[in-house]
């Protein structure tokens, strides 16, 4: 499976893939140095065949862009996932958060952070893939409130899911986003996103009917206190 | 070395530049200022941010153009994502990718999404067009473009035909690769295949970093 997952490299690096199989290649690419190192090169070569078709854009974009800026407010770094995966651990025991993976959703358009700590998260790595290239898997995504995505890859033979919270807006310091499984609608907490994009494992998704996000203060709530960004169903 | 930033934080942000430069393309000898420009836009340089936009407004602009065909469209992914630069720019880190291709990468997906989006209601076979986009002489003004123009052309050229046609749809036309197996009459994993070989060989004519 991992080999056929490895073929979609250049489909990835030309933005030819549906949602469903780029999160599947994003959740690859943090398992797999080798293609990390290809895809930079075939992005660079991507990169080069959008130049070759610059054109002047019409002048009173950059005064716009200019202007627009002046007044738009800029996300603050994410300084780093591995606080918020030992904070996740005491909330949530069950679930794990997966730094490694989590670093490769934190990039937009692919560029991938690799995680100092990633020897120590390969049994968790084990579980995920597991989920990923499960013959049953399947990728539900619903785009959130205020930008990303939330792209539920579950498989029924595992009784798991990988929830990933794609390109998210970064919150502020004493806010995290925290996931929930909804079942006749009522939410139990499965774990924290942190202040951006992330992704968790889930055990356990016979009753759930859906994955819920919502903002909480930091180290999340033991119910929700505002209304979700974004809900998908399993 | 750009001027620096009058923040007296200076000091506890590092210094991007040698990564930068390590990592520049051949033939980019200008990346290390990319993206040093693109750290002082994380923190908040507005003139840093108007020196990205004169460095790639073009090539965005034109990318996005050429995908997506209606200048107006165009226009406004363009602008779309130069604010996606401006909001993320936190993001970006040097060392694990080039500051051309990630702003590339950004305009590249959003006008795809645009295109898919815009296209979903109508009949993409019939609107299918194979010339090579806007008539390129006569919107182009600079040499450096035109001949990076016809550099990409030639390299095109050595590649076979179904490996061209599968990156000129999937790149040009925003055609996932599914798509590219339909109008191609191929087999999708032969799609998968060709679209790899050829930007392997589309990188070593360009003379890319592997």
């Amino acid at each position: 499976m991992s080999v056929d997952l490895h073929q979609l490299i250049a489909p990835y690096a030309l933005d030819a893939l549906e949602a469903d199989d780029r999160s599947r290649f994003e959740a690859h690419l943090a398992l797999c140095e080798q293609c990390r190192v290809e895809l930079v090169g075939f992005l660079s070569t991507t990169a080069r065949l959008g130049e070759a078709e610059a054109m002047t854009p019409p002048p009173e974009l950059r005064e716009r862009l200019l202007a627009t800026v002046s007044s738009t407010p800029q996300e603050r770094p994410v300084v780093t996932a591995l606080s918020q995966r030992s904070r996740a651990r005491q909330i949530a025991p069950r679930v794990a958060l997966i730094a490694a993976v989590a670093a490769a959703v934190v990039g937009i358009g692919g560029f991938i952070a690799e995680h100092e700590r990633a020897d120590d998260l390969r049994a968790d790595r084990s579980r995920l893939t597991a989920v990923m290239s499960a013959p049953d898997a399947a990728t539900t995504a619903e785009s959130a409130a205020g930008g990303g995505e939330l792209r539920v890859i579950a498989s029924s033979t595992h009784d798991a899911a990988v929830v990933v919270g794609a390109s998210l807006s970064n919150l502020d310091v004493d806010q995290t986003y925290q996931v929930w499984r909804l079942r006749d609608g009522k939410p139990t907490s499965v774990g924290l996103l942190g202040r951006g994009p992330g992704m968790l494992y889930v055990d356990g998704i016979k009753d759930a009917d859906a994955f819920a996000v919502t903002v909480e203060p930091s180290g999340g709530s033991p119910q929700p206190t505002s209304d979700p960004i974004v809900a998908t169903p399993i | 070395m750009p001027g620096r930033p009058r923040s007296g934080r200076e000091s506890t942000v590092p210094s991007t530049s040698a990564a930068s430069r390590h990592l520049g393309v051949a033939g980019e000898s200008a990346s290390a200022d990319l993206g040093e420009l693109l750290s002082r836009v994380a923190r908040g340089d507005e003139a840093a941010f108007g020196a990205v936009y004169d460095r790639l407004g073009a090539a965005v602009f034109g990318l996005a153009r050429r995908v997506i065909r209606d200048p107006a469209r165009a226009e406004e992914v363009a602008q779309e994502v130069f604010l996606q630069v401006w909001q993320t720019a936190a993001r970006f880190d040097p060392e694990r990718g080039r500051a051309k291709s990630w702003v590339m990468t950004l305009a590249h997906r959003r006008a795809v999404d645009a295109v898919r989006h815009d296209q979903a209601a109508t009949n993409r076979e019939r609107s299918y067009d194979w010339s090579s986009g806007p008539d390129y002489d006569e919107v182009n003004e600079t040499v450096t473009v035109r001949l990076e123009h016809e550099q990409v052309r030639r390299c095109m050229d050595g590649l076979t035909d179904l490996q061209r046609e599968a990156i000129n749809l999937a790149y040009y036309q925003g055609y996932t690769y599914a798509e590219c197996a339909t109008v191609l009459d191929a087999n999708p994993s032969t799609i998968k295949t060709r679209m790899r070989d050829g930007l392997v060989r589309l990188r070593d004519c360009l003379g890319v970093e592997p």
